[in-house]
C-alpha cells in the first residue's frame, strides 16, 4: 500500500515551510531595485564580518594548519619539524589499531542507528499513541532523563554498573541464575567497546525519542483517523502513515547519529581509555593517544584529517538527502 | 551535522599544533646564579593534587610566602600520571612551562633536559656540592642526563608487596623468599577463602609494574639497557617471555579477579587491602600511608612489606628493586630561576623533608637521613631502608622506555591479564614497537 497523501493545499512547498508548520503563510515581497539590493548585500556583509573572522581564526585556520601538520614529523620538546610528505598517512594505513578504531566507530554507528533511530522511532510512536496527554508527557520526560546526564558522569556511572564483582549487571545475572554470563565487561577485548556503546545508547536514546515524538505530533491527526476508518490496525498505521511521514526526520537522525558515532571520545576515555590492549580505541581516542601519549603529533594530525574527511562526507550526504527528501502531504 | 562539533577534535589538535610551531629548539637562557628577586613572581606545577599531597604543597607555599611577602606565587597542582603528563605537554606547546615543574626520572625527564627545557643544576646539586650532598647519589643520578644534573629529587619511590600480617599469621605463612613460594602461599590463602593479591589493571600500569620487576629479575641488565634504546633494541632474550609467563601465572593463581582484572581500578584493589579483604597488594612506597591509614582494618591487622620475590635461577638481577625518585626541574626560560632555585632548596630543607615523610603524607623524602621510624610510619621507614640497601634499581618500564615502546608495554600488560596475548605474541608486539621507534 502506498503512503496516504494529504490534500494538495496542505503541502508545504519548501523545507523552511515545513519547519514553520502547515498553518504558516509566507509573506511575498514586492520587486526590489538592483542597486538597492547590492547596497543591502554590502551592508549585510559588514555585519557578517566579525563572525566570519572568528570562524576563520578559530575554526578554518586551525583546520588548514592541521592538514599541513599532517605532513610533518616534529619533536614537541625541541620544536624541531621535518617535512615527511605522506609518511604519516602511509603509517596510518599500515597501523592495525587505526583500522581497529575505525571499525569500532563503524560498530558505534551501526548499533546507534538501530537503537537511536529505528528503536527510538518505534518507542516514540508507542508513546504518542498513549491516550492521555499527562502520561505521554511523563513518558517523554522519563525517557529523556538519561540524556540530561553528562556523558562523563554516565561513563563513570556505568563503570560501576560493569564492575566484575559488585557491578549491578553481574549481580543481576547472578540473581537470575545466569552467573556464567558475568564477566568484566570493560576488562575484556571482546566486550569493552560494546559495553561502552550500550551505555551510549542508554544515554542518547531518550533524546532521539523526544525528537521523533515532535515529528510524529506534526502529522495531521485526520490521516490517522482516515486510516482507522479504513480499518487499519495500529502496527500497519505505524508503517503506512507514521513511517513515511517522518522519513525526513529519520534521514536527518541517521546522518546526525552516524556523524556523532565518528566523533565519539568522552565515554571511551572515561570508561576504558581505549583499552584493554587498544581493543576499544575509536578514532578520537587514537588521535589523542598519538598526540599526547606517544608524542607523535604528525600522526595525530593525520588521524584528525581522516576524521574530518569522514564527517565531511557524511555532512555532504546529509545535505544531499535533505534536499531530495521533502515532506509531502 | 553541527560544524562546531565536527571540527572540535581537529581544531584542538590544530591549536596545539599552532602553539607547537612557536616552540624553538635550543637551550634556555635562565641565569641561575643571579641574585634572587623576591619582589617578582614564581609559578609552580606539582603532581600533588588531591589527598594527601595537595595540602602539603599549599602549606609549603604559605610558609615560603611568609618569608617573602612581596613574591607573587602561583601554585598549580595536577594528579600524578596522565593528568600531569598531558598538562606538561600542553604547557610545552604553548611555551608556558612554569618556573618550577614536576618530572619523572628516565625518558620523561630526559626529554626536558636534552631539549633545553630544564636548567642545568650541576653546579648547585651534583654530588660533592653542599646541597647535592644532602641527597643520596642514586637519587641525584636518576636525573643525570648527558653527564649533567637537571632534577631535584623530591621523594624516593619503589614497588613492594604489602601484606596483611593477621592473614599470614592465621594461615601460618612466612614472607615468601622465592616466586614459587609466593605462588604456593597464594594457593593456601585462596583455599582459606581469602583473596591472595588485590589487583586492578584498568589503567594498564599496575600490571606493567609487575612486568618491570619480573623483567629485571629474568633478563640480564646489560641486555635490558641495550633494549631500552630503540637503535640497539632486539628483545630476543628468553627472559622477557619468562617474565611474562610468571606474570600470567601470578594473575591467574594469585589475584581475586584473575583475567577480569582489567575491569578493576587500582584504587579498588587498594581498598580491598585497606579493608582487610585481601592478603597482599603490590604497591608503591608512596602509597603505604594512604592504604595503611590509622583507622583502617589493615592497620589493626598489621601491615608488612616485602620485595616481590624472584624465581630461583632467574637470569637477571634478583637484587634489583623497581622504582625511581620523582622530582622537580627549573624552566630553562624562567625569568625567576634564582627564586625557583631558592624555593626548591626551601622545599627540600630538613624541616619540610621531615613533614613530607611523616603521616599523613608518607612520601619518603630523597633527603638523606630524614626517613626514620621517629618521623615516618614503620612501613615507610622500612621501605626507605630497603631502597637504600637495594643492590641496584630499575626504573618503571613506562618511564625507562621511549613513549612508543612504553605504550606497547602498557597494552601487552592488559593483553596478558585478559589472556588474549601469549607471552610470545606480547613480546612480538613490544619488539614491533621498538622497531617502529628506530
Amino acid at each position: 500500500m502506498t503512503a496516504l497523501q494529504a490534500p494538495t493545499e496542505l503541502r508545504p512547498t519548501s523545507l523552511e515551510e515545513v519547519g514553520r508548520g502547515p498553518a504558516h503563510v509566507s509573506r511575498r515581497r514586492g520587486p526590489v531595485k538592483p542597486g538597492a539590493r547590492a547596497s543591502a548585500s554590502a551592508s549585510g556583509l559588514i555585519w557578517l564580518l566579525p563572525a566570519l573572522a572568528v570562524l576563520a581564526v578559530f575554526v578554518y585556520w586551525p583546520l588548514i594548519q592541521n592538514i599541513l601538520f599532517s605532513f610533518l614529523k616534529w619533536n614537541i620538546y625541541s620544536g624541531e619539524q621535518t617535512f615527511v610528505g605522506g609518511d604519516n598517512y602511509v603509517a596510518l594505513a599500515e597501523d592495525p589499531i587505526f583500522w581497529k578504531a575505525l571499525g569500532n566507530n563503524v560498530w558505534y554507528a551501526v548499533i546507534s542507528v538501530v537503537f537511536q533511530v529505528f528503536g527510538a522511532l518505534v518507542l516514540a510512536a508507542i508513546v504518542e499513541s498513549v491516550r492521555r496527554e499527562r502520561w505521554r508527557k511523563a513518558l517523554r520526560a522519563i525517557y529523556f532523563i538519561p540524556s540530561a546526564i553528562s556523558l562523563t558522569v554516565a561513563g563513570l556511572l556505568f563503570y560501576f554498573v560493569y564492575q566484575p564483582q559488585t557491578g549491578l549487571l553481574n549481580v543481576f545475572f547472578d540473581n537470575l541464575g545466569l552467573g556464567q554470563l558475568s564477566q568484566a565487561w570493560l576488562g575484556h577485548e571482546s566486550t569493552a567497546i560494546f559495553a561502552i556503546i550500550a551505555m551510549s545508547q542508554w544515554q542518547g536514546f531518550g533524546y532521539s525519542v523526544l525528537l521523533f515524538s515532535v515529528a510524529l505530533q506534526r502529522i495531521p491527526q485526520e490521516l490517522y483517523e482516515a486510516a482507522q476508518i479504513d480499518g487499519i490496525g495500529p502496527v500497519r498505521r505505524f508503517f503506512d502513515v507514521s513511517l513515511p511521514l517522518v522519513r525526513e526526520m529519520t534521514g536527518l537522525m541517521m546522518i546526525v547519529t552516524i556523524s556523532g558515532a565518528f566523533q565519539v571520545f568522552n565515554e571511551v576515555m572515561v570508561m576504558t581509555s581505549g583499552g584493554p590492549n587498544n581493543s576499544s580505541q575509536v578514532l578520537g581516542t587514537w588521535l589523542y593517544h598519538a598526540g599526547f601519549v606517544t608524542n607523535d603529533f604528525g600522526s595525530a594530525a593525520a588521524i584528525g584529517v581522516a576524521i574530518f574527511v569522514i564527517t565531511l562526507l557524511l555532512a555532504a550526504a546529509q545535505l544531499a538527502y535533505s534536499r531530495k527528501k521533502r515532506v509531502e502531504w | 551535522m553541527n560544524p562546531t562539533r565536527a571540527t572540535t577534535v581537529i581544531a584542538a589538535t590544530g591549536i596545539l599544533a599552532l602553539a607547537l610551531t612557536a616552540c624553538s629548539a635550543g637551550g634556555g637562557s635562565a641565569d641561575i646564579t643571579a641574585k634572587p628577586d623576591f619582589s617578582g613572581s614564581l609559578s609552580i606545577l606539582t603532581a600533588g593534587a588531591g589527598d594527601p599531597m595537595a595540602p602539603y604543597f599549599e602549606g609549603i607555599v604559605k610558609d615560603y610566602q611568609a618569608e617573602h611577602p612581596d613574591l607573587k606565587i602561583t601554585l598549580a597542582q595536577e594528579t600524578d600520571d596522565n593528568a600531569i603528563k598531558d598538562k606538561e605537554k600542553v604547557l610545552i606547546g604553548s611555551q608556558s612551562l612554569p618556573d618550577v615543574y614536576f618530572t619523572y626520572a628516565g625518558n620523561w625527564g630526559e626529554n626536558f633536559a636534552v631539549n633545553g627545557l630544564a636548567v642545568d643544576l650541576s653546579k648547585q646539586i651534583a654530588p660533592g656540592t653542599e646541597w647535592g650532598d644532602s641527597f643520596g647519589t642514586a637519587a641525584l643520578d636518576a636525573f643525570r642526563y648527558e653527564g649533567k644534573y637537571y632534577g631535584v629529587p623530591f621523594y624516593n619511590d619503589a614497588k613492594f608487596m604489602g601484606y596483611n600480617k593477621r592473614i599470614f599469621s592465621e594461615l601460618g605463612l612466612e614472607v615468601p623468599s622465592t616466586f614459587d613460594e609466593l605462588i604456593s602461599d597464594c594457593s593456601t590463602i585462596k583455599s582459606a577463602g581469602e583473596v591472595p593479591i588485590a589487583f586492578g589493571n584498568k589503567d594498564g600500569w599496575p600490571g606493567l609494574h609487575y612486568l618491570g620487576q619480573l623483567v629485571a629479575y629474568n633478563v640480564p641488565r646489560d641486555t635490558i639497557d641495550a633494549d631500552l634504546a630503540p637503535t640497539t633494541a632486539k628483545y630476543d632474550d628468553p627472559g622477557y617471555a619468562k617474565a611474562m609467563e610468571q606474570f600470567q601465572q601470578l594473575v591467574t593463581e594469585c589475584t581475586g579477579d584473575g583475567s577480569n582484572s582489567n575491569g578493576v581500578t587500582y584504587t579498588t584493589a587498594q581498598q580491598q587491602q585497606a579493608t582487610g579483604k585481601a592478603a597482599m597488594y603490590y604497591q608503591e612506597l608512596i602509597e603505604f600511608d594512604s592504604v595503611n591509614t590509622s583507622d583502617s582494618q589493615l592497620n589493626q591487622d598489621g601491615f608488612g612489606i616485602f620485595q616481590l620475590p624472584a624465581a630461583e635461577g632467574a637470569q637477571g638481577d634478583p637484587g634489583t628493586l623497581q622504582g625511581a625518585p620523582e622530582g622537580y626541574m627549573i624552566n630553562a626560560k624562567s625569568k625567576n630561576a634564582p627564586v625557583a632555585l631558592d624555593f626548591l632548596k626551601f622545599l627540600t630543607n630538613q624541616k619540610n623533608a621531615t613533614i613530607l615523610s611523616s603521616p599523613p603524607y608518607g612520601q619518603p623524602s630523597a633527603v638523606k637521613g630524614v626517613v626514620t621510624e621517629k618521623v615516618a610510619s614503620p612501613a615507610v621507614a622500612e621501605g626507605a631502608k630497603l631502597v637504600d640497601e637495594a643492590e641496584s634499581s630499575f626504573a618503571w618500564l613506562d618511564m625507562a622506555n621511549v613513549p612508543e615502546v612504553a605504550d606497547s608495554w602498557v597494552a601487552v600488560s592488559e593483553g596478558l591479564v585478559s589472556g588474549s596475548l601469549t607471552p610470545k605474541a606480547a613480546l612480538a608486539a613490544v619488539r614491533a614497537a621498538a622497531e617502529k621507534a628506530k
